[in-house]
């Protein structure tokens, strides 16, 4: 029998439809739910038909979204049937539960096609429409999608943001809004100029009232989010997994350069710092001249019986446990213990709280870090429990509205690697020859 | 084990016990002879109308700011605005309950509540009957209007500037403009955010039925229920005349609230995280048919906390008992408010929300599309032990058919729906065996982990004394909040839980949980708002089954007896 992460989502499928004018934030929101999905394991995908239609129109000018462009009709509506049906497959084939029409679906007659799909396919259609007219949110927005839009590659931003209003204008001639009245059997969220003004009509399951719920809390205000481990600990010096031990001198050497060095990556920002529960956590946040908060739900990983023992131990006390963790490391569970699929339930409400604050330092452990930064890199599950994240190194994010940049810091004060590859014992980075996941921190700066 | 405070800690189980004799340990922490200060469930009522007191810590709270108060939201009075018989007193209460487990202090305000207590020694006869309307045409009842209104604002002021209130919930008509505006003047002068939430019900059912209720209130106790409606609707339609909806143009914040949750629109939402969180709770509250109902796990042979093991001999029949008390329960309820429904139909073929799969199948040209879901097992075709209602019946009308909205499709959407939640561990799911056998979703929540005991598992209280002299003394003082090394508060418990709150507010129907004592402690605080300090002492043994049931003011908890055959170890 599965365990659900949110909802119950056996027989449940539910179909995201995006509506709104050009650059009011529609694919920003759609990525954004999917990430946060797929995160809590609930399988989603956003099905863009602007890169359907791409495929046979790369680079098209105003002209080409005018409604009586006939050819041109042609050409969006092949994509957005084509479209539909991916995902329509992708949800009888994959056995997806949440998918996202990335498009502008301005019209009813649109909708209603759209409608009357999911429904004979027994699929929840929720309606989501980001409507703005507050002109300085709207000019952000074009400024991001002239240069980040695949349509815009090469020309210049002049050029492109002028197309791009007269673009808007195309569609503007045929939009029609989501109507309180002719739409109100639908399941239908309206968001007024971010969320100034919500509409929420007839939400009827968990899922969707979670789907809302984190949409209301994001923000695009910019503000950065540290990750740091805490310092090197006695047990790590001992190979030692879990327990509540204190810093070894040189975790300490790391706690005390800390503040110098976050203040080198933060300048007089304010931020909070986030720790764990447990000893090293704390003595590494010792120094630092901020607000702090505990988290309980910051505490490492819980390895259950295996607590406190080495790898070598482990493999050697329980061999079957430890083959089977290494084959599906997301979804173990130590005897009496967590898995990582537990951690990132009881990370939730971090998640959701991170969603809406502003600068936060978080200084957590090796499979927790993992999981936020999973979450904010869209690491899939079966990478994210092997990403090697270093001791004494500080890693700042910075969400953007497309994609989330990084920058690592490593301090300059040398530890022990906690790194342990698949199939051995060994912890070190060199134990392991075929590490494919080594590259997410070292190689790549941004995601996607 | 010690007699003063509690002393049970995490593990209702104590390890120095035979294994097998569970009963006996259980009998002995019910024994009357005890010297447990223990609160008993069954004097347990309904907190959510005590008094927060100044140096009150709520169950749920993640954080507090230095001033004391949550989410750096400041303080807030939520206003509730409506018609008579649009629910106001169930959301002010359920919003109460919500934002104090959250652990916002947070009083409710009830202007009848006021009414009833300020005039229960006058003469009932010369109660000046325009008093219910927002504009009294007698000066009687200006009069007692006023006294009673200004008594609420009153006190309302007085807790948050006296008793460090953070949010205030203030339910009474407001539907007139120039009240709305007077209060977010008086408030807004001080620092307090005003929210406006306007219940607005246009549906004629939904209507129908709280009036129905307001008629059978404590306001007409003695009266003929015709006569009580009529009373009632006339109060109603002077309002009605009166009545001016909240509109953009007062400039106010407000969340409508239509039709019950059918509509929401949120107005100048600039209140933050604590306002999207009540926002997010009232997309989920639903008006409940059906009652949450708890109960252990059976037994298992070792009964540690770090094994994992299924049911011995005993637990299984525990769980088949419970099996068939708790589907009893169930239908007997059923029956009893089917009365309006055509009659039982025990042995229908429509198929009913225990088996959700079975309909997919039915729909017409899908099968080609839609596979199996992520989890479907293959069911036995067994009908379902539970009655079919009016909800079953109508959704099998309309599944399947595209020019009509379709039933929903999750857990606990129908009124007729009854799941059964269990934690991840082998003992509790197998516990719910039975259940699922007989075709009643069974669902294995992780959230329903029971509290991590850390280095104290499966220790005695005088084991603990002995091995943690320091920590057991610490964690005596307060053991709602007092983590031992490695182990999770229950404080760290109802925050990891909190997500399936507000699932099984969403949820019409009936739930059962299996869980383990400490999470059952949490989920009973949530529903019957108790304070930290109970929270922890709270008791439940395997020969009871709590049956919670809602209504708007308060809920009520009953207890009813599991008899099987291991149970003679009771005697």
């Amino acid at each position: 029998m599965p365990v659900y992460t949110v909802s119950n989502v056996q027989n449940l499928r539910i179909c995201v439809v995006m509506v709104g004018l050009p650059a009011r934030g529609k694919s920003f929101i759609s990525q954004k739910i999917v990430r946060y999905l797929s995160w809590l394991s609930i399988k989603s995908r956003c099905f863009n038909v602007g890169n359907y239609r791409r495929q046979d129109a790369p680079r098209p000018s105003a002209d080409f979204f005018d409604a009586s462009n006939e050819e041109a009709y042609k050409i969006r509506e092949q994509a957005v049937t084509q479209a539909v049906h991916d995902m329509m497959n992708w949800f009888a084939d994959e056995e997806g539960v949440v998918a996202i029409l990335d498009a502008t679906n301005s019209t009813r007659e649109r909708r209603n096609w759209i409608l009357k799909l999911c429904r004979e396919n027994s699929i929840e259609p929720m309606f989501l429409e980001s409507w703005c007219d507050d002109k300085d949110l709207i000019l952000r927005n074009i400024a991001d999608v002239k240069t980040s839009s695949p349509d815009y590659k090469g020309v210049n931003p002049e050029d492109a943001s002028a197309d791009f209003l007269k673009r808007i204008g195309k569609y503007e001639q045929v939009y029609q809004t989501l109507d309180a009245d002719k739409d109100r059997d639908l399941t239908f969220v309206r968001m007024i100029n971010i969320a100034e003004q919500v509409i929420i009509n007839r939400v009827e399951t968990y899922l969707e009232s979670r789907i809302v719920f984190y949409v209301m809390n994001l923000h695009i205000k910019p503000r950065y989010i540290w990750l740091s481990r805490h310092g090197e600990s006695i047990y790590n010096l001992e190979k030692k997994i879990g327990g509540d031990s204190s810093l070894s001198p040189r975790g300490l050497q790391y706690a005390k350069k800390l503040p110098e060095f976050v203040r080198e990556s933060a300048g007089d920002r304010d931020l909070t710092v986030w720790t764990s529960t447990l000893i090293r956590t704390q003595e590494t946040a010792q120094h630092l001249p901020y607000r702090q908060l505990q988290w309980k739900a910051l505490d490492e990983l819980d390895a259950g019986v295996c607590d406190g023992m080495t790898y070598e131990e482990i493999e050697e006390t329980f061999p079957e446990d430890f083959k089977a963790r290494d084959e599906d490391k997301y979804e173990y569970r130590y005897r009496g213990g967590e898995s990582y699929r537990d951690v990132v339930i009881r990370l939730e409400p971090i998640i959701m709280e991170l969603e809406r604050q502003e600068n936060i330092l978080i200084i957590t452990h090796q499979a927790v870090l993992r999981c936020i930064y999973a979450y904010f890199m869209n690491v899939p599950q079966e990478e994210s429990p092997w990403m090697s994240i270093p001791l004494h190194t500080l890693i700042r994010l910075e969400p953007r509205a497309y994609a989330t940049h990084v920058t690592r810091l490593k301090a300059d004060i040398p530890a022990v690697s906690t790194y342990k590859g698949k199939g051995t014992s060994q912890v070190g980075e060199n134990s392991s020859e075929t590490n494919k996941s080594l590259h997410v921190l070292t190689d790549s700066n941004t995601n996607n | 084990m010690s007699s003063n405070g509690p002393t049970d800690l995490f593990n209702m189980e104590s390890p120095t016990m035979n294994a097998g004799n569970h009963m006996a340990r259980t009998r002995r922490r019910w024994s009357s002879t005890s010297k447990d200060k223990r609160p008993k469930l069954t004097e347990m009522t309904d907190g959510v109308h005590e008094e927060v007191e100044t140096d009150f810590i709520s169950p749920g709270q993640l954080y507090s700011t230095e001033s004391g108060r949550l989410f750096h939201a400041g303080k807030i009075l939520i206003v509730l605005v409506g018609l008579p018989a649009t629910s106001k007193t169930l959301l002010s209460v359920a919003i109460t309950r919500y934002t104090k487990w959250l652990g916002v202090r947070t009083s409710s305000f009830h202007v009848s509540e006021y009414r009833r207590k300020m005039t229960a020694c006058e003469d009932h006869n010369n109660f000046p009957t325009d008093y219910f309307s927002a504009k009294p045409k007698t000066s009687e009842g200006r009069s007692k209007r006023k006294q009673i209104l200004d008594k609420v604002l009153d006190d309302m002021l007085q807790f948050f500037n006296r008793d460090k209130g953070q949010l205030a919930v203030y339910d009474a008509l407001n539907i007139l403009v120039e009240e709305r505006v007077q209060l977010d003047k008086i408030f807004s002068k001080m620092n307090t955010k005003v929210l406006f939430i306007e219940s607005v019900m246009t549906d004629a059912d939904m209507i129908k039925h709280n009036v129905d209720m307001a008629s059978r209130s404590a306001d007409y106790v003695g009266w003929s229920q015709e006569a009580a409606v009529s009373d009632f609707m006339h109060r109603l339609k002077v309002n009605k005349q009166l009545y001016e909806e909240m509109t953009p143009k007062e400039q106010l914040s407000y969340v409508k609230y239509i039709n019950f949750g059918e509509r929401l629109i949120v107005n100048n939402n600039h209140f933050g995280y604590l306002i999207n969180k009540i926002v997010f709770f009232l997309m989920n509250l639903r008006d409940k048919k059906g009652c949450v109902y708890f109960a252990r796990c059976g037994t298992s042979d070792n009964d540690n906390y770090i094994d994992d093991e299924l049911l011995n001999s005993e637990g299984t029949a525990y769980s088949k008992t419970l099996t068939d008390l708790v589907v009893k329960l169930v239908n007997e309820r059923r029956a009893a408010q089917a009365t309006s429904y055509p009659p039982s139909m025990e042995h229908a073929t429509t198929p009913s929300a225990g088996s959700p799969t079975k309909t997919i199948g039915s729909i017409g040209g899908i099968e080609n599309i839609i596979s199996p879901g992520p989890s479907s097992r293959s069911m036995s075709p067994s009908l379902s032990p539970l009655l079919t209602t009016h909800a079953s019946l109508k959704r099998t009308e309309s599944t399947g058919n595209a020019s009509v909205r379709q039933p929903v499709s999750g857990d606990g959407g129908d009124e007729d729906s009854f799941v059964v939640w269990t934690a991840p561990r082998k003992r509790t799911f197998d516990t719910a065996r039975f259940f699922d056998e007989k075709g009643i979703s069974v669902r294995q929540r992780s959230q329903l982990q029971q509290l991590h005991p850390g280095v104290v598992a499966d220790m005695t209280g005088s084991e603990i004394r002995q091995s943690y002299p320091e920590e057991y003394k610490e964690w005596l003082k307060d053991p709602y909040h007092y983590r031992f090394p490695r182990s999770e508060s229950y404080h760290d418990l109802a925050v990891r839980m909190e997500p399936l709150l507000l699932e099984m507010e969403r949820m019409r129907g009936d739930i059962l949980v299996i869980g383990h004592e400490s999470v059952l402690r949490v989920l009973y605080g949530y529903l019957m708002a108790c304070s930290c300090s109970d929270i922890p002492r709270l008791c439940f043994s395997r020969d009871q089954v709590i049956e919670i049931s809602f209504s708007p003011f308060e809920n009520k908890v009953r207890r009813v007896p599991i008899v099987y055959e291991n149970s003679s170890c009771l005697k």
